[in-house]
């Protein structure tokens, strides 16, 4: 083969890779899919917001916290209303916020939780009148 | 999902991520890292579904690997490649069976002189020349000019020196010009 040959050879072969190239396969999202619901699978270690055993547990941490700033023991109307208040304020910050991954995406939390066996709302200063 | 390409973390960042519960990082890793799974095993096995298979199992190989993965060390594209590689390899040897040139042939009655399908017909001319050409030559052709990479990042992938990986770029391009060379005229080239 001459060297003339062989640039030509080189040539053709350069279109055919990057007819090649332009032909990549790519992954249909059902694969995709596949790989992400592997990796959540293999995952080594599962954060609070995924995983609803994990969130109880730091969630009762975080009402413990709350009932210690506010002595649980005597919680009077005033006290009541700032706990909730801090409650709804968090509550409110959502998936987003800096302490979303305390509370599962999937969890059921409510003010109701924050007093357990209590009636919330009417604790609620003016809520009466 | 566009947005998780643009992520300017490095794939060692997320897998460390990955592994320490970060769901998010692992799908960053998997819109970046599957495309490269999947063509190279298509273009090793030459066979979509296959590919797919190959490209899901190297992917879970890399999640499980998250845990233990050395920081700093091989970079993780280099890592896939081999796995695919090695993945790709175990896959031929169960098929020997098959001949190896049975590659496919354009469909009778095409027009040549259409653009597009001169293109899709060049394409699938080297997927069946590829399949044609030795295990080892395949994968460094691919590697090198489909892929791109560089000689020392192929020794790296294959486990061989650069000089090999020379020789063995060398040998497979020679082997696709004789296996390409009777269809040019086919192919849109001119006749000799």
């Amino acid at each position: 083969m001459t060297g003339i040959e062989m640039d030509r050879d080189d040539d053709q072969l350069e279109d055919f890779f990057a007819a090649a190239r332009r032909a990549a396969a790519v992954p249909s999202e059902a694969l995709l899919a596949r790989i992400i619901a592997d990796a959540e699978d293999a995952m080594p270690v599962r954060t609070a917001s995924r995983d609803p055993a994990r969130v109880a547990p730091a969630r009762a941490g975080l009402l413990r916290w709350l009932g210690a700033q506010a002595g649980w023991g005597a919680l009077g109307g005033l006290a009541t209303a700032t706990v909730a208040g801090l409650w709804f304020g968090y509550a409110g910050l959502g998936e987003t916020g800096p302490l979303a991954g305390l509370v599962g995406a999937g969890a059921s939390v409510g003010a109701t939780e924050l007093l357990p066996g209590g009636d919330t709302i009417p604790l609620l200063p003016g809520w009466e009148g | 999902m566009p947005l998780d390409l643009d992520d300017p973390r490095s794939d060692d960042a997320l897998l460390a991520l990955y592994g320490r519960g970060d769901g998010a990082a692992a799908r960053i890793l998997a819109l970046r890292l599957t495309p490269l799974a999947l063509r190279v095993g298509q273009r090793m096995l030459g066979d979509a579904a296959e590919a797919e298979d190959l490209a899901q199992e190297a992917m879970l190989r890399l999640w499980r690997a998250a845990p233990g993965w050395q920081a700093g060390g091989a970079k993780v594209s280099t890592w896939l490649y081999r796995v695919v590689m090695n993945l790709a390899t175990d896959r031929l040897r169960r098929r020997r069976t098959v001949p190896l040139d049975d590659g496919p042939e354009p469909e009778d009655g095409q027009p040549g002189a259409v653009a597009g399908l001169i293109e899709a017909e060049r394409a699938a001319a080297l997927e069946a020349a590829l399949m044609a050409l030795p295990d080892r030559q395949r994968e460094a052709v691919v590697l090198r000019h489909l892929e791109g990479l560089a000689n020392p990042e192929i020794a790296e992938i294959m486990g061989v020196g650069v000089e090999a990986v020379e020789s063995l770029v060398a040998r497979g391009k020679r082997g696709l010009a004789q296996r390409l060379a009777g269809r040019r005229e086919e192919l849109g080239y001119d006749g000799d």
